[in-house]
């Protein structure tokens, strides 16, 4: 009797180890494929397909996209703009409006909360925003369309500051600064502000993933190409191979013309760099994202 | 003694008064006080105001028979028309039935998957590998759906993709067969979210008393029989409460999936269109406003009720759980 259990309980453990690595082995696979291409001869591809291991080594893609760096860079560029400026106006907004929130004292903070959560359970809806930000704000391609619509305050994340506010900074320390003379934005500043830095990464990070990753805002707003984020740039790229020959640049369309194009290879070599970042942070930051998930997903 | 009197209630009323003026004033500077914090709850108010309360006159807009040459304001009013061409069309039930089977799918099928990778985690925890393993799960919740299109297009291109050009004899032209997409965007789907949905489920095993196992063990339970008597009965709580969330949301769909995974294909539509994407295809790729803002409306009140009613179930069931 007592042998079974043990065994049962034994056999479990390593029915769950080999299905944990076997999953963990299924979730990195597709990027390998990714990496794999972007690393074959064009000849190669056209001749065996996309393979897990490129039958003919080569960097020309990556050689290509050095070519054309100017746009790639271009992207780059703006993605990395957008997404600092998305995220540290984010953070600005979200904490501000969580500090009222969780003042005990603050008269309006049950109607203001409720203004908040309201805007989680109903929405207007897609083409009323689209009609909102291009007719009433005239967002249409300009840079403001990659920042403003949608991501710039997320009412779960001013819920989970101001409950971090609330439980985890005493009053005391309020009243006491006051006390001492301090005004509410000296408060906010000297004392919220750094008190509650594990929350605000937490929120910075989810905002920050959010906008490298935003290709909607692009979609809906953005004709230009000059405006083009790197998502939005690869989700053109993905419908119109042909678009990787052109240029902005006059010097650049010149060069391409003279190139080989690796349109297979560069294609994915894209999608590769437009992961890097996010895959070179993430050892870093997936603590703070897990964490975050768990206190988001559980209580507004 | 008789004339004392008035002039002590006297004396009380002016005390009264003054109480009452006093507190009138630390009122008036309590809310003076207070206008530092309205000033900081303005950003946001301000954008909030912009991005979520004025889309919400926008749904007058379904109502309408918009003509921007003559602005929003002055187009004629129609009433339900709107609502009534659109569900005229096919498009309107093949576009409702393929958002609710995905959902309903993907909710039993993801609970499933999310209890299992969570169980199997737990498991195996206290190993080193353990902390691999974790981020390596969750990692696919972190790229875009371009990044995925790239990668589901990898596998299921026509002349060069994994699946045509190595697995399979004779090629499938994938991007224009749409009995196949059920499938793949569920294999899709849950290649992205399966390690980030069982965390919730991960971090209330983690709560779990262990002595409640080893009580068992000293009874004989085996693991199953662990799991069934004692795990899953305490995650009970969570497991209705992630439902009926997810249930507030039967109408939406990941529209990044549906859109840019089936590289918008047209020929794809009867399995793949969802309200999502058809808000998005009449709004801007066949400039029907009328058609787009009735689907869209239509998704956000439905959507609305059904968060209403799932929250009065879990607060008749468990209040703490409840949202609001």
């Amino acid at each position: 009797m007592n042998t079974t259990r043990m065994g049962s309980e034994k056999v479990f453990h390593y029915v769950a180890l080999t299905v944990m690595i076997l999953i963990a082995i299924y979730c990195i696979t597709p990027f390998i494929l990714m990496l794999s291409v972007s690393f074959s001869s064009e000849e190669a591809i056209s001749k065996f397909g996309y393979r897990f291991w490129p039958s003919k080594f080569s960097t020309a893609a990556y050689s290509f996209l050095w070519a054309k760096r100017l746009t790639i860079g271009r992207c780059y560029l703006l993605t990395i703009l957008v997404t600092t400026a998305g995220t540290l106006t984010n953070l600005v907004l979200t904490s501000l409006f969580a500090y009222p929130l969780s003042r005990k004292d603050f008269k309006a903070r049950n109607v203001l909360a409720f203004v908040v959560f309201f805007t989680c359970m109903f929405n207007g809806g897609l083409t009323a925003s689209y009609i909102v930000w291009t007719r009433i704000f005239h967002v249409k391609d300009t840079i403001w369309a990659l920042i403003l619509p949608g991501g710039l305050m997320g009412a779960m994340n001013v819920l989970l500051v101001r409950n971090y506010y609330s439980a985890s900074i005493p009053y005391a320390i309020i009243e006491a600064a006051r006390m001492d003379g301090a005004g509410e934005l000296r408060i906010y500043s000297k004392i919220m502000v750094p008190l509650s830095k594990p929350v605000l990464a937490t929120v910075g990070l989810f905002a920050a993933v959010g906008y490298w990753n935003n290709w909607t805002n692009g979609l809906y707003y953005i004709t230009n190409s000059k405006l083009y984020t790197i998502q939005v740039y690869l989700q053109k790229l993905m419908n119109n191979i042909t678009f990787l020959k052109t240029s902005s640049n006059m010097a650049e369309q010149a060069m391409l013309a003279n190139l080989d194009l690796p349109t297979e290879g560069a294609r994915m070599a894209i999608a590769i760099i437009a992961i890097l970042p996010i895959l070179m942070v993430y050892p870093f930051i997936q603590k703070e994202l897990i964490k975050g998930l768990v206190v988001g997903s559980v209580k507004g | 003694m008789t004339e004392t009197r008035p002039a002590a209630e006297e004396n009380d009323i002016r005390q009264y008064e003054n109480l009452l003026k006093k507190r009138r004033k630390n009122r008036w500077t309590d809310i003076r006080h207070q206008i530092p914090l309205y000033l900081m709850i303005l950003p946001g108010m301000i954008y909030l105001t912009c991005n979520n309360y004025l889309p919400l006159f926008g749904i007058l807009i379904a109502f309408k028979k918009v003509n921007f040459s003559i602005g929003i304001f002055k187009s004629p009013w129609v009433g339900f028309d709107n609502f009534k061409y659109l569900f005229a069309t096919k498009d309107a039930w093949i576009m409702i039935r393929n958002t609710l089977l995905y959902n309903l799918t993907w909710i039993a099928l993801g609970l499933v998957i999310a209890l299992a990778i969570a169980l199997f985690m737990s498991e195996i925890a206290d190993r080193k590998i353990a902390k691999i393993i974790q981020p390596v799960i969750c990692f696919p919740f972190m790229i875009s759906a371009v990044i995925l299109s790239y990668i589901v297009y990898g596998f299921l291109s026509v002349t060069n993709g994994y699946l045509n050009s190595v697995i399979l004899d004779k090629p499938i032209n994938w991007y224009m067969s749409a009995k196949y997409w059920p499938l793949i965007l569920t294999i899709v789907h849950f290649w992205q979210v399966s390690g980030q949905s069982s965390i919730v489920y991960m971090a209330s095993i983690g709560g779990i008393d262990k002595s409640l196992y080893e009580v068992a063990r000293i009874d004989g339970a085996r693991k199953l029989q662990q799991i069934w008597h004692i795990t899953l009965p305490l995650l009970r709580h969570m497991i209705i409460l992630m439902l009926l969330l997810s249930i507030g949301s039967i109408f939406n769909s990941d529209f990044g999936l549906f859109y840019q995974v089936t590289l918008n294909s047209g020929m794809l539509y009867s399995t793949t269109q969802t309200i999502d994407t058809y808000v998005y295809r009449a709004l801007l790729e066949m400039n029907n406003v009328g058609m787009s803002s009735a689907a869209s409306v239509f998704q956000a009140i439905i959507g609305f009720l059904l968060v209403l009613l799932s929250n009065a179930v879990v607060r008749k069931f468990d209040k703490d759980s409840a949202l609001f």
